[in-house]
């Protein structure tokens, strides 16, 4: 996952910024937010990223791509900061696939 | 995971009630061992059974919700097969659906769900429990704070669904969920934010179709 170097392009294409950026300032996203939450939504760090992704595609800033990975690693951190209630699995259930454990006959 | 038919306590590990349900307990009565799902020919030209699998049908097709958690649970090693892992079948009371995780299966109320809209929102719960299912060692039966954390979106909610399908008090069901709240309402997954409507879903859906070249970018 490291940044710099041949092949790395933006985690989300710009078109994606400009979306997310659009929904989190309409009107209804303002009113599920602060149902939510009890307050305004932020939507600032989204028009940066945007603005990061659409200078990295005209100048191949080093800058650009260094901060939006900045941003986008602290967006992932957020989502992983409450614990599990419960244990994570290795593999999926043994049983998932396997056939009902009474098969009907057809009459 | 008491995975055990011959312990299996009565009815799906998880339901979805209607209205305000006094039921707790058995109200799924075609579960196994005996159970087939009984034809009714109403007035109607299609029967409970075949509605309920046509709206079936046509959500898994169509609904964004439910094509995101199909994708995830196949990512997760838990590909959904219509036949294997749906079931119509006429259930007591009011619930509409449930997941029965002895049998990995996802029960559907078909003396209930009365629309294709119902539907979509009935198939979406009951795949969160079995996406929960899939990816966590989920003590459905023995452990009720487990249970409360799958039911968790909104706090009375959750504890309705609890009450749905457990002989419990109303006061311990509100312990379980007042319990797990906070890690439970945070944990997105699979959508990572709170799909408020489709265009949230879509976006969700999106960003999962996207995530390879997400997680090897940052």
């Amino acid at each position: 996952m490291a940044d710099g170097g041949g092949g790395w392009q933006p985690p989300r294409p710009c078109e994606a910024y400009r979306a997310e950026w659009k929904l989190c300032r309409s009107a209804r996203h303002f009113l599920h937010h602060y149902y939510v939450h009890g307050e305004r939504p932020s939507c600032e760090q989204w028009r940066r990223d945007l603005a990061r992704c659409r200078d990295w595609e005209e100048r191949r800033s080093a800058e650009a791509q260094r901060s939006l990975c900045e941003s986008e690693r602290a967006r992932v951190q957020a989502a992983q900061k409450h614990a599990l209630v419960w244990t994570p699995r290795q593999s999926p259930p043994a049983d998932w696939h396997l056939p009902l454990p009474q098969e009907e006959k057809d009459e | 995971m008491a995975g055990a038919p011959d312990e299996r306590e009565p009815g799906p590990a998880a339901g979805e009630p209607v209205q305000q349900p006094h039921v707790a307990g058995r109200v799924f009565p075609e579960r196994p061992p005996e159970g087939k799902p009984q034809h009714r020919f109403l007035s109607g030209f299609l029967s409970n059974n075949q509605k309920c699998q046509l709206m079936l049908l046509r959500t898994l097709e169509k609904n964004p919700y439910v094509k995101l958690l199909l994708d995830a649970m196949k990512h997760s090693g838990c590909a959904v097969n219509t036949d294997r892992h749906f079931s119509c079948e006429d259930c007591h009371g009011h619930v509409s659906g449930g997941f029965d995780a002895s049998t990995s299966q996802i029960v559907l109320c078909q003396n209930n769900i009365r629309s294709e809209a119902h539907m979509s929102r009935v198939v979406t719960h009951e795949l969160i429990h079995a996406f929960d299912h899939c990816r966590a060692h989920v003590h459905w039966f023995s452990n009720v704070r487990h249970l409360a954390c799958s039911e968790t979106c909104v706090r009375d909610r959750a504890i309705l669904s609890i009450l749905a399908v457990r002989n419990i008090s109303k006061e311990v069901a509100q312990k379980a969920v007042a319990e797990v709240f906070e890690s439970c309402f945070n944990d997105l997954e699979p959508f990572g934010r709170i799909p408020h409507n489709k265009t949230y879903a879509r976006y969700a859906h999106r960003d999962f179709q996207n995530r390879d070249r997400y997680y090897s970018n940052i």
